[in-house]
């Protein structure tokens, strides 16, 4: 009895769900409006796109709907990109449109992303001209640098070079830190920059732009520099912080008075409060940490193309770009300062941020990290 | 299944073959079985081919996009992969700190699960339901909740060394050491360590303990030579799962561990994302299979004896 009478609510539950599974898979017109956004980053750049382009975006173009799907700390860059790559190849939807994280440019090396000429994106004449053809398809938005953050109640005059920032941490031990290269570009940022110091030019230049396993040999000097501030540095022989996070936490509570952070995430943890307000960021010189541009990108196989380089065009705009720097992202932008508001483009001061030094591509960087694993922690 | 058959058994006949109840077992064991085939015993497979250099088909995808790969140059692949690992400065060290871990904790766990489960069997009482029913608390707090916990504990700026230094005592940070993996490692493991034990010795009739005790047999010797054989199996078992357990950790020596040498499931991660190296990390994966074979064969062997001398087999 009990079975027949939940036989109907059953089939009935069954047709449905079988009716929103193939309500959802077809395109339908307004379905060809929505763009696939794919963001592999941090919470503050999901807030970024979340709260602040995407209702944004949305007032320019009420026709559109932006779909958003974030990945936190890219997780899943590995199978994203294996995603991407395979619906390249079988020539199938990706899922995505545009794409905001760390392995666009890796999409860009590996020639899955679609290059809109210049007249379908005319903002992007705005930008930086090399910054630009770096990423080979990836269209920068905005950008961040590594910066040294040091407590100025117990540091008045901060290190200006890296050479000075060397003999500060060999001069007050267990006062400095930075994440494991791995865990967090803060951290990688500092290993590459110790490393670069001892590079030609022209090595720099060939890391930055190829896979180049032959100079790698020349990264010895540098790392062995690491390995003898293992002693100095905050930690038990040789022990880092596993991400960007732990070095914030480590200042805020007091723990180190230096370590190396993104501009953006301190400027967000300034701005909530989390960060106290006697510690400062500043930049070095000879050689500056290294900092750059985040990348969109559009996948070859996307199925709205037209969609995603609609959003992309607005995001290089002045109004797009006016949110990125003065929201709670506090992020650099890629088109000239005097497009922007004056205002919000005050706190730059120091930093030439549409000149930041390149970091290596990828494949030499996941190099890097991995010398950096089995030469520096614990040696 | 099992029921089945030993109902079989005691009516004398071993054969089950072409019989109803058997391919009724067979119906019911089968979709278990496939799905483990499929979706676990496939993909394993081709991890394995991946390994070996075998870079077309369905590995074609990552093997474009990882780095140092190995393509084969035998009709049976290369090695070359493998060769990578074993001579990888940082393999070693990880692997003995894997090993090192496991044996520790797993000893450390037996240990204390024993000694609640017996206080509880011999002596028990409300005391000994509360100290079970708290040591079972960790089951329902999620890893990643109880590694920072810890984390926040034993760290630099953390409880312990805080309340110590009001004495004028330098505690030492045990975070970034082998020392806060075992303790994380134990923390999570004692819970099912302690729920099989504890059920294991419940099993054993008063009846044996009381006949002993009247012998003149002293506590340690009733637990020595009947509490513990009788409760062979569920410790066999427990044994087996909690090293297993912790031989696969992850969030635990991530969170917890030194960045060097570290436990082989960071270093695997490690290798597949940072280091873009996913034949490397299938390699380590495979060597970590392998050690986990060699409990889970001990296991498998306890649990055939155990059903030999119940008659099941």
């Amino acid at each position: 009895m009990f079975k027949k009478s939940m036989k109907k609510p059953l089939a009935l539950f069954a047709a449905a769900s079988l009716a929103a599974i193939g309500l959802t898979v077809p395109a339908s017109h307004a379905a060809s409006q929505t763009i696939q956004v794919y963001i592999s980053a941090d919470t503050n750049i999901q807030d970024l796109w979340v709260k602040t382009l995407v209702p944004a975006f949305k007032l320019a173009y009420p026709g559109y709907d932006v779909n958003v799907t974030f990945d936190l700390h890219g997780d899943h860059d590995a199978q994203e990109t294996a995603k991407i790559t395979a619906a390249a190849v079988l020539h199938k939807d990706p899922g995505a449109d545009l794409i905001d994280g760390g392995f666009v440019t890796t999409l860009g090396a590996a020639g899955l992303l679609y290059r809109p000429t210049p007249g379908l994106m005319p903002n992007t004449k705005d930008l930086n001209k090399a910054v630009l053809a770096a990423g080979k398809g990836g269209i920068p938005y905005r950008a961040s640098s590594v910066l040294l953050a040091y407590n100025s109640t117990n540091v008045p005059t901060p290190p200006a070079t890296l050479d000075d920032l060397l003999a500060w941490i060999k001069a007050h031990p267990g006062k400095f830190t930075y994440n494991v290269p791995s865990g967090g570009g803060s951290g990688y940022s500092f290993v590459e920059t110790v490393v670069d110091k001892y590079l030609s030019k022209s090595d720099l230049t060939t890391l930055a732009q190829q896979a180049a396993p032959e100079l790698e040999a020349n990264w010895a000097q540098g790392l062995e520099t690491l390995r003898q501030l293992n002693k100095y540095t905050y930690g038990q022989n040789g022990t880092y912080p596993a991400n960007n996070a732990e070095t914030l936490k480590d200042l805020s509570t007091g723990l180190v008075d230096m370590g190396t952070v993104w501009s953006d995430q301190f400027s967000s943890a300034l701005k909530a409060g989390t960060m106290p307000a006697n510690i400062k960021v500043t930049a070095i010189k000879n050689p500056s940490f290294t900092g750059g541009a985040s990348y969109l990108g559009i996948p070859n196989s996307s199925t709205n193309k037209v969609g995603a380089r609609l959003l992309a065009n607005w995001v290089l705009s002045p109004a797009a770009q006016n949110l990125i720097v003065s929201g709670t992202l506090n992020g650099f932008p890629v088109i000239p300062l005097n497009k922007l508001d004056p205002k919000a483009v005050a706190a730059f001061a120091g930093v030439d941020i549409l000149n930041l030094r390149p970091t290596f591509i990828s494949a030499n960087a996941n190099d890097l990290k991995s010398k950096w694993a089995s030469t520096v922690p614990g040696k | 299944m099992i029921s089945l058959r030993s109902k079989k058994n005691k009516e004398g006949s071993l054969t089950t073959k072409g019989e109803g109840p058997s391919l009724l077992g067979l119906g019911l064991s089968l979709p278990p079985f496939l799905l483990v085939l499929v979706f676990v015993g496939l993909p394993i497979l081709i991890g394995l081919t991946f390994s070996l250099g075998f870079t077309t088909g369905p590995n074609r995808v990552i093997a474009i996009i990882g780095q140092q790969i190995h393509k084969k140059n035998h009709w049976w692949g290369t090695l070359g992969a493998y060769n990578d690992v074993i001579h990888d400065s940082r393999f070693l060290g990880d692997l003995s700190l894997t090993i090192f871990v496991t044996v520790l904790s797993t000893t450390l766990v037996l240990l204390l699960a024993l000694s609640i489960a017996l206080y509880q069997r011999l002596i028990g009482g409300r005391k000994a339901s509360v100290l079970v029913t708290l040591s079972i608390v960790p089951l329902f707090v999620p890893v990643v909740i109880s590694a920072w916990a810890i984390h926040t504990f034993y760290g630099g700026d953390g409880f312990m060394r805080t309340l110590f230094s009001h004495f004028g005592i330098n505690f030492p940070t045990l975070t970034s050491t082998p020392s806060a993996i075992v303790i994380g490692t134990v923390w999570t493991s004692l819970p099912f360590a302690i729920l099989m034990i504890s059920s294991g010795l419940q099993a054993i009739p008063d009846a044996l303990i009381e006949s002993a005790k009247d012998c003149g047999a002293s506590s340690l010797r009733v637990i020595a030579n009947i509490l513990i054989p009788l409760a062979k199996t569920p410790i066999i078992i427990a044994a087996s799962f909690t090293s297993i357990g912790i031989l696969g950790s992850f969030t635990i020596p991530l969170f917890l561990g030194p960045n060097q040498p570290t436990m082989l499931g960071v270093e695997i991660s490690n290798f597949f994302g940072a280091y873009n190296r996913p034949q490397q990390s299938l390699v380590m994966a495979f060597i970590v299979f392998a050690v986990a074979s060699g409990i889970a064969f001990m296991y498998v062997r306890s649990n055939i004896k155990s059903a030999k001398e119940s008659g099941r087999l």
